[in-house]
């Protein structure tokens, strides 16, 4: 398989965020580490994208810096048609509540809110309401109607996971940011998180960005990325856990 | 171990600056004390050196018991040396001189009718010398001018001079009690090398001008100087062998180290005073560093795990903290001793700068701070670090496997049991002196209220879960997510939150007692003089207490519009050898003045005696009859009434029975009835024009100045308390900004993942604020109940000292509420500002 660079012009049609001449440098001279070496990437509108690569290859930054948690060294990205390079600290926060949903590794919860406190967690710092009807259908498919109460200790890994899952969905965000969801998981509890986000996007329409650097994870989405320092390298539609093992095998992982 | 402790304290020193900071301002303040009194011992010390210097021996007069009377405190106790006395003197063997001084207390006026100095007031007292001639014996030396020669002739001491702008030839007017004396300045003098009058006039006059003044007959003191070669102190003992009773003889060596020693003893009261103020902050400083190590340990948790796994023992652990703790206690004690240096070099540099500072030696640390403030400081740390470091030894190597560092989830029933235990012998003590009816209730109220102030401290844990969670729907509902998450934080740690707040209560709880009694005092002297004057005036002898000349009384009656004048004076006498306070009261017309509420009314004395409740306790009883000893005589007198509270003297008795006695009689206040219908401003203003020509050592009060003053000067003992606990309240505000810095660390991660999902930095601030403020709050909330509660409690337990109202000081018990509020938003100032600058990625990195 040859390596495509992917250098298709921003379009604004149906794609929920992207990235042009993405570039992330740390440290100064000889110590000049670039983990973001000119990507142009979109993540479109109601499809699940995977971003995978061996460690250090810079996925993590990328979806750091995707999300505006994390500044670009150069060039600009894009939530929606908002380019985060130009906004304050502030208006970015605000995209972030309003527009994104996260789901990180470990650490999803705050401890000492209830699950149901979790979940709206986003939507009680914009002041926003809760849809009642979403937010039930929501807590239906993850089977989290016994545990609203609970507070995150009092829950299994699996189930934080699913709460963290459920505070995204729940926002409506445009996005949902989620960073090796299944990481900590079993491999049984891990497979049902990600069944549910898939079901999310297909579903709902739910966008969703995922890095991950497990293969079977990133079967579930619709679009594999694959990133070598700082690039990315490739990419593949309709990924089987099979062709992403392969894959990454030929780029030495 | 001691290398691993050193190495953590250097590794991670942020954490532990404000507890060193807390600690070393405990200590700071403990030094200065020392520091203060040392220097002033040390100033006055060589001041009484220079006095004494030249003087051999001095013969002074003694009491019965053999203490030494103070002339100018108008104790008049012991009696003045007779000149058999100094005859004695001059005939001891090795004697070249013997002379008798005297002294007295008066005014010196300016010439336009202007008090210069003396007379009214409470400043420091203006003091006149007969001139001896002799160069030893007078403590002037001539600067200027010539000594005085005649009874209108007079030095003034040049700071004085300089002060009212004196020189030789000007006319001034001596004032006393029994009138006033034109004279002329005819020299200024320097007293000893220096000068050092601590802000005393001292005038030197002729001897029988001082006599007239109210020096009496005989001499306050005799002066001896002995033969070249003589030893003084084998004078003074011949000397003292010849004297009769009520004097001795010592060297002037020996006065100066005896005047050393007893202002020492003063100064240790002083020193006794502060520090107890310094132990409070000390006190709120050790909840502070326990707090510290408690969270220290917790979030090392997974630390001294591995140390355990790899084979550290639990005691080592132990050690290992408690080396920590040594190292903080021994640089806080040091900083804190270097800080009480700078403090009170920095108030001798300011009091000898405005003026009163001049006795204060150059401040050195004396080995005393120094013993102190390492023993305090390190004692202090190690005791507040024990707990923790006990806990962290029994952490089990487990912890090392833990995903996140586990919550500490004991329960608090241990802490409840003995906090409760801890309140209810304190509220049981305080109950006891409170009604039982015990000698000196105040001990039990003392020692109780100090066991419900630990208790309660343990308690709030308990106190503050409720509190937290019944304010959690409110503070979600005015700042939602924030509110909410604030509230969550203080229930999460009810022992952290509980020891941050108790350490604001305990410094909240002195002021509001203070605050309590003060305002009682306020309004019990209200009462008093709103309520029982019924003068329209009073004159009164702020210096020196008035005989009881009629002389006075008749003039003072002369006045246009002055309907009754009655006096109330004082005595000492003895009842049974004890020597007790007299009331002296012009009985027939007392009650015109003033609203005594005794039983029967003072004109139904009918020659005999009333008691109060303390001479009623010492077993006197209506009907009995008690015998009064005076100087020269005594009287029998039946007990005919009673007067309701202690404190204003235990016998009552009329002029007529007080002059019997043959005690000196001070007269202290001259009550004025006008005439219904008088002009009382012309009344005053004619009263004033007869003392300030008369009697300048009397001034004129309406009952409205004596309550002014009365208020003005319990303000200034609240503002000094004040002033005095600020360091503890300091010290409680760090206390609160060390926990949230500690706690804001703690939860990195909590804080990057609600900045990640949307709160702004502005939105975690205020979490942090709010938090800040509610837990300031609690403890200023505690702290006044608890305060006011005692302060209540104290007052009934002196109910019969005539506190028969209690005062609630609700101005400042809400200006305590509002300045918590502030004190919150400011010990959050630090730890919300780095809350909100935390990176968001490093705080949802997962290996943190």
């Amino acid at each position: 398989m040859t390596t495509t660079l992917i250098e298709t012009p921003r379009t604004s049609v149906a794609v929920a965020a992207s990235m042009r001449g993405g570039t992330k440098t740390y440290g100064h001279g000889d110590a000049e580490v670039r983990a973001l070496d000119g990507i142009d990437v979109d993540v479109a509108t109601g499809e699940f994208t995977a971003i995978m690569g061996p460690s250090g290859s810079g996925k993590s930054t990328l979806l750091h810096t995707l999300a505006g948690l994390d500044r670009l060294t150069a060039g600009q990205s894009w939530i929606g048609d908002q380019e985060l390079s130009r906004l304050s600290e502030d208006k970015i926060t605000q995209v972030r509540r309003d527009k994104i949903g996260f789901v990180f590794q470990a650490f999803n919860l705050i401890p000492s809110l209830s699950a149901r406190e979790n979940i709206t967690l986003p939507l009680d710092i914009s002041g926003r309401r809760v849809e009642q009807a979403w937010f039930d259908e929501v807590i239906g498919i993850l089977g989290l109607g016994d545990r609203l109460t609970h507070l995150p200790a009092e829950l299994s890994g699996g189930q934080q996971q699913r709460v963290a899952v459920a505070r995204a969905l729940v926002a409506r965000p445009e996005l949902i940011f989620a960073d090796e969801p299944s990481g900590n998981l079993d491999s049984r509890s891990g497979g049902e998180l990600l069944a549910f986000m898939r079901r999310a996007v297909t579903d709902f329409g739910q966008t969703i960005a995922m890095v991950t650097h497990d293969p079977t994870a990133a079967s579930f989405a619709d679009r594999v990325l694959f990133l070598a320092d700082g690039r990315i390298v490739d990419e593949m539609r309709d990924p089987t856990a099979e062709l992403v093992l392969d894959r990454m095998k030929q780029m030495g992982h | 171990m001691f290398r691993l402790a050193a190495k953590s304290v250097r590794h991670n020193p942020k954490r532990l600056i404000l507890t060193a900071f807390a600690v070393a301002l405990g200590v700071g303040l403990i030094a200065a004390t020392h520091i203060f009194t040392d220097s002033l011992d040390r100033g006055f010390t060589r001041l009484f050196g220079e006095i004494y210097d030249g003087v051999d021996v001095i013969v002074e007069p003694i009491t019965d018991g053999g203490e030494v009377g103070d002339p100018t405190s108008g104790d008049s106790v012991a009696k003045n040396l007779d000149d058999d006395a100094v005859r004695i003197a001059q005939d001891a063997a090795g004697v070249d001189l013997a002379m008798g001084a005297t002294e007295a207390l008066g005014a010196l006026i300016g010439t336009d009718g202007e008090t210069l100095s003396g007379g009214s007031g409470f400043g420091p007292p203006t003091l006149f010398f007969n001139w001896t001639g002799v160069e030893d014996f007078d403590s002037a030396t001539l600067l200027d001018g010539r000594a005085p020669e005649a009874d209108d002739e007079l030095v003034v001491d040049v700071d004085t001079a300089e002060q009212h702008g004196l020189a030789v030839g000007d006319q001034v007017v001596v004032g006393g009690a029994e009138g006033t004396y034109p004279s002329t300045v005819v020299g200024i003098a320097t007293w000893g090398d220096s000068n050092n009058t601590q802000g005393a006039t001292l005038v030197w006059t002729s001897l029988d001008r001082v006599r007239e003044l109210g020096g009496g007959d005989g001499w306050t003191v005799i002066h001896v100087r002995v033969d070249d070669g003589a030893d003084a102190e084998a004078v003074a003992a011949a000397i003292d062998t010849a004297l009769p009773e009520g004097a001795r003889a010592l060297t002037g060596a020996a006065k100066a180290e005896e005047q050393a020693e007893s202002l020492g003893e003063a100064l240790k009261a002083v020193d006794i005073f502060t520090l107890a103020f310094a132990f409070v902050a000390l006190f709120v400083g050790a909840y502070i560093i326990a707090n510290t190590f408690r969270i220290i340990v917790t979030q090392r948790t997974r630390e001294f795990g591995l140390m355990r796994a790899v084979g550290v023992k639990g005691q080592q652990v132990r050690t290992m903290v408690l080396g920590e703790a040594l190292l903080i206690g021994i640089v806080a004690s040091v900083t804190g001793i270097l800080m009480g240096y700078a403090l009170a070099g920095g108030i001798i540099w300011l009091l000898k700068a405005l003026g009163p500072g001049e006795s204060f030696a150059a401040p050195i640390i004396p080995l005393d701070a120094i013993i102190w403030g390492f023993a305090v400081g390190i004692l202090v740390t190690l005791a507040s670090a024990l707990l923790p470091a006990i806990h962290a030894s029994r952490i089990s190597p487990m912890e090392a496997m833990r995903e996140a560092a586990v919550q500490n989830r004991r329960g608090l029933t241990m802490r409840n049991i003995v906090g409760g235990a801890l309140a209810l012998t304190g509220a049981g003590l305080t109950t006891v002196g409170l009604y039982a009816g015990l000698d000196r209730p105040y001990v039990y109220v003392g020692a109780g209220a100090v066991l419900l102030v630990l208790g309660v401290t343990l308690l709030a844990a308990q106190l503050l879960v409720p509190l937290a969670f019944g304010m959690r729907d409110l503070l979600t509902r005015i700042w939602r997510v924030d509110g909410k998450l604030a509230a969550n934080n203080i229930h999460r740690e009810p022992r952290r939150s509980a020891n941050t707040a108790a350490a604001l209560m305990i410094g909240v709880m002195l002021l509001a007692l203070t605050a309590t009694v003060t305002q009682t005092v306020k309004a019990v002297a209200n009462d008093a003089i709103g309520g029982q004057f019924t003068a329209d005036l009073m004159v009164v002898s702020t210096t020196v207490p008035g005989s009881p000349d009629q002389s006075v009384v008749d003039e003072l009656a002369s006045v246009a519009g002055v309907e009754t004048v009655t006096r109330s004076a004082s005595l000492d006498a003895r009842v049974d050898g004890v020597k007790i306070p007299v009331t002296v009261l012009d009985t027939a017309t007392a009650e015109e003045a003033i609203a005594y509420e005794t039983e029967p009314s003072f004109s139904e004395i009918d020659g005999g005696v009333f008691v109060s409740p303390s001479a009623i306790e010492a077993g006197a009883e209506v009907g009995d009859t008690v015998t009064l000893v005076g100087e020269e005589g005594e009287i029998s007198l039946e007990v005919t009434g009673t007067y309701p509270n202690s404190g204003d003297g235990d016998y009552f008795v009329d002029f007529a029975q007080a002059e019997q006695l043959g005690s000196p009689i001070d007269v202290w206040q001259y009550s004025i009835v006008a005439e219904s219908g008088a002009d009382l401003d012309q009344v005053r203003a004619d009263l004033e024009d007869l003392v300030a020509t008369e009697y300048p050592l009397l001034t004129v009060q309406s009952p409205d100045d004596m309550l002014e003053l009365a208020n003005q000067l319990i303000d200034l003992m609240l503002a000094v308390i004040t002033a005095l606990l600020s360091g503890a309240l300091v010290i409680a505000v760090l206390g609160v900004a060390n926990t949230l810095l500690l706690s804001v660390t703690e939860r990195t991660r909590e804080i990057g993942l609600l900045r990640a999902v949307g709160s702004r930095r502005r939105s975690v601030r205020r979490m942090i604020r709010i938090e800040s403020v509610v837990m300031s709050l609690f403890g200023a909330i505690l702290g006044i109940v608890l305060g006011v509660a005692l302060g209540v409690a104290l007052i009934r337990a002196l109910e019969e000292f005539g506190f028969d109202t209690v005062a609630i000081p609700w101005g400042m018990l809400a200006i305590y509420t509002v300045l918590a509020i502030v004190a919150g938003i400011v010990a959050a100032w630090w730890p919300a500002r780095r809350a909100a600058k935390m990176d968001v990625l490093e705080a949802i990195a997962f290996d943190g």
